[in-house]
């Protein structure tokens, strides 16, 4: 099945939903403070962007450069020092940590690097985890239904009832995609979701990731890789705590 | 979101992660298993008990609640006493007298109608005017020791014989032996018909003795019909005889006669509390003081709880200390797996998990491993009872027909319950404090 083709089920949001004009994710003057044992360092120094609807964004930088706390921040993993963070016009820069996991629930979907699947799970069952998150509740047969979607939208229904040892690394980052999308989000933050994976199955995820835009879907895509930024509408570089 | 979605969520992904650990789940079960048996074992054993206890009490002394009725020691009292129960089947009255079975002119063996095994019984020692030891006959007839008319001893069994005007056993319920007990709808038999209790059956049982009853103020010595055998509760050898077949042979007022040792005692259903007005308005109608009729209520449970209290404190004592054991271990189990499953942890909080439920989560965990272990230990506490019951009913009689005690049940669960949040509460509370960024920084 390709992703064009996808179940109703599993479309991201809407025009109609929203205001068009308002920006997915607003940021400005992002600053964050990471303060280890001894010393604190500045990581993000006033980073400023801005995502639309089905809009793709690559941010690219050195190890270290702080790609990954900007994500958790974006994500509402962690709080900002300063700035301000506008998530569908809404202000979030210090939202609750109860309301953020709601909003986490709601509005984004995540890859990561690492996959992150649960061995004991199968694959459908591995995507169908984001819907029982207490945020909501779906009987057990639309859970699967809707998981099923996600693997089939990713092509990989057929891999359902595998667990993630018997699949490959591609098929892995395919299942951990299906399962940032089943909760329709409106914006996906992908980590260097090809680090793990050689060159060709790399473009097939980046692929998998850029269809989610199609259906607008905000993407944020952290990434070592320029070829695979190139993929996104526009690229950014992480420098000194600042985009460019 | 409604609390149930969240408890549905907690439970499945609990579910999850026992099917996903089973062997760490057994051998938490297992440390726990000990704990909870233990306290389904203390429970089961103090109902038990508390059943035996009870039953043994309520045979000497009667059912909780029985009305327990002494009239005074005037002439005439006791009379009134019997004929006020005469056609009452919530009442009984109960008349005490001594009797030897055995060949005529026997002393007994057991003189004073103590257990057989006593040695010379717990009559009193008669003694001459000078203090000097005296020995007597069955007859009484008594002289200095050394000197008396040589009676032969045996033979001959001494034992009190209660006289009842009805089935007492609905308020002493003794436990059916062998035979039957008396019947009281049927015509009075001039064969007085007697049932034995079980250390009166012992002693006839190791002396064969012919069938003469001796009863001092009988105008005739009678041959007895043994119907039956009772455990009674008692400790000395004991007989029950309708009181309806006893007066054929001798006197109401001599059978009731304190200087003689009689006595009567009204044993009354607790809701039988017109019986005391009766009694009261016949006594001081036949110009006796009505307030010297003692009434007291049995509570055959109090004594018992008192009893009990201490020992069921301190086996609870050790079966919570063995729980503890089971919740260290369960405890011990719940934080190496939560610190195996930070990433999963961190990874739900990503999707949107709250804090709240990541601890119901690890909560729900151990909850349902408490749970199990409950049913395990409970299931081996009935099996074990049953097993008890079967091999040893026949050497311990409370083991016979004993039915596994629903608040043992009960009191498995709630140890599991308990056991389940107290070793989980600190891994739940790890869980929850996981960092998010956990999963971004891997």
């Amino acid at each position: 099945m390709s992703p064009t083709s996808a179940p109703q089920a599993i479309d991201a949001v809407g025009p109609g939903e929203a205001d068009q004009r308002v920006p997915l994710v607003r940021i400005t003057g992002l600053t964050k403070t990471l303060t280890g044992q001894e010393t604190a360092r500045t990581v993000l120094a006033g980073v400023d962007l801005t995502l639309h609807r089905g809009d793709s964004v690559a941010v690219l930088g050195r190890s270290g450069s702080g790609k990954s706390t900007l994500l958790s921040l974006i994500g509402l993993f962690d709080r900002p020092d300063g700035g301000e963070y506008l998530l569908d016009g809404q202000d979030v820069t210090r939202v609750p940590e109860r309301r953020a996991a709601a909003l986490r629930s709601a509005a984004f979907g995540f890859v990561f690097q690492r996959f992150f699947l649960l061995k004991h799970l199968t694959a459908v069952q591995n995507v169908s985890m984001a819907l029982v998150n207490g945020q909501g509740w779906l009987p057990r047969r639309k859970r699967r239904a809707k998981a099923m979607a996600a693997l089939e939208l990713m092509g990989i229904a057929h891999l359902a009832g595998h667990r993630p040892p018997r699949l490959s690394g591609g098929e892995q980052q395919r299942v951990a995609i299906a399962r940032a999308l089943v909760r329709e989000p409106r914006v996906l933050l992908a980590d260097e979701p090809t680090g793990a994976l050689d060159t060709e199955t790399g473009n097939l995820v980046i692929e998998a990731l850029r269809s989610a835009t199609d259906r607008g879907c905000g993407l944020i895509l952290v990434t070592h890789d320029h070829d695979h930024a190139a993929k996104m509408n526009r690229v950014t570089h992480l420098v000194d705590g600042v985009l460019t | 979101m409604t609390l149930s979605g969240r408890l549905r969520s907690s439970l499945i992904i609990g579910g999850q992660g026992i099917r996903a650990r089973k062997l760490r789940t057994f051998l938490s079960m297992l440390s726990l298993f000990l704990g909870v048996l233990a306290v389904v074992a203390v429970q089961a054993g103090s109902v038990i008990a508390q059943r035996a206890l009870l039953s043994d009490l309520e045979m000497t002394m009667g059912r909780d609640g029985t009305l327990q009725l002494y009239p005074p020691g005037d002439d005439g009292a006791s009379a009134i006493v019997l004929d006020a129960v005469a056609d009452r089947t919530d009442a009984v009255a109960m008349t005490r007298a001594r009797a030897i079975v055995g060949e005529p002119g026997l002393r007994p063996v057991n003189e004073g109608g103590g257990p057989i095994d006593g040695g010379l019984g717990y009559g009193p020692q008669p003694m001459g005017p000078g203090g000097e030891a005296m020995a007597c006959d069955a007859q009484g007839n008594c002289a200095p020791a050394g000197q008396e008319r040589v009676v032969p001893t045996g033979q001959a069994i001494e034992l009190q014989l209660l006289a009842v005007s009805g089935d007492i056993r609905q308020f002493r319920p003794f436990r059916l032996e062998s035979g039957r007990f008396l019947d009281f709808d049927s015509a009075p038999s001039l064969a007085p018909r007697i049932v034995l209790n079980k250390h009166a059956a012992e002693a006839f049982t190791q002396f064969h003795v012919p069938a003469e009853m001796r009863i001092e103020g009988a105008t005739a010595n009678t041959t007895p019909r043994v119907i039956g055998v009772v455990d009674d509760g008692g400790w000395s050898p004991a007989a029950y005889v309708r009181t309806d077949e006893l007066v054929n042979w001798m006197p109401v007022d001599f059978l009731t006669d304190p200087t003689q040792g009689g006595s009567v005692e009204l044993l009354a259903a607790p809701s039988a509390d017109d019986l005391e007005r009766v009694l009261r308005a016949r006594l001081a109608a036949n110009g006796m003081n009505p307030d010297e009729l003692h009434v007291q209520t049995i509570q055959a449970l109090k004594e018992m709880e008192s009893q009990l209290a201490l020992m069921r404190w301190i086996f609870l004592g050790m079966a919570v200390l063995v729980l503890l054991i089971g919740v260290a271990g369960i405890l011990n189990v719940g934080l190496a797996t939560v610190g195996e499953r930070v990433e999963e942890f961190a990874l739900r909080r990503a999707v949107g998990t709250p804090r709240l439920l990541l601890a119901g989560i690890v909560l729900a965990e151990t909850l349902l491993t408490g749970l199990l272990t409950a049913v395990a230990a409970i299931g081996a506490g009935v099996v074990g009872l049953e097993g008890a019951s079967r091999l040893l009913a026949s050497r311990e009689p409370f083991l016979a027909d004993v039915a596994f005690p629903w608040q043992a049940g009960v009191a498995g669960v709630i140890a599991g319950v308990a056991a389940g949040v107290l070793g989980g509460l600190v891994p739940a509370i790890r869980a929850a404090r996981i960092p998010i960024a956990t999963v971004m920084r891997a």
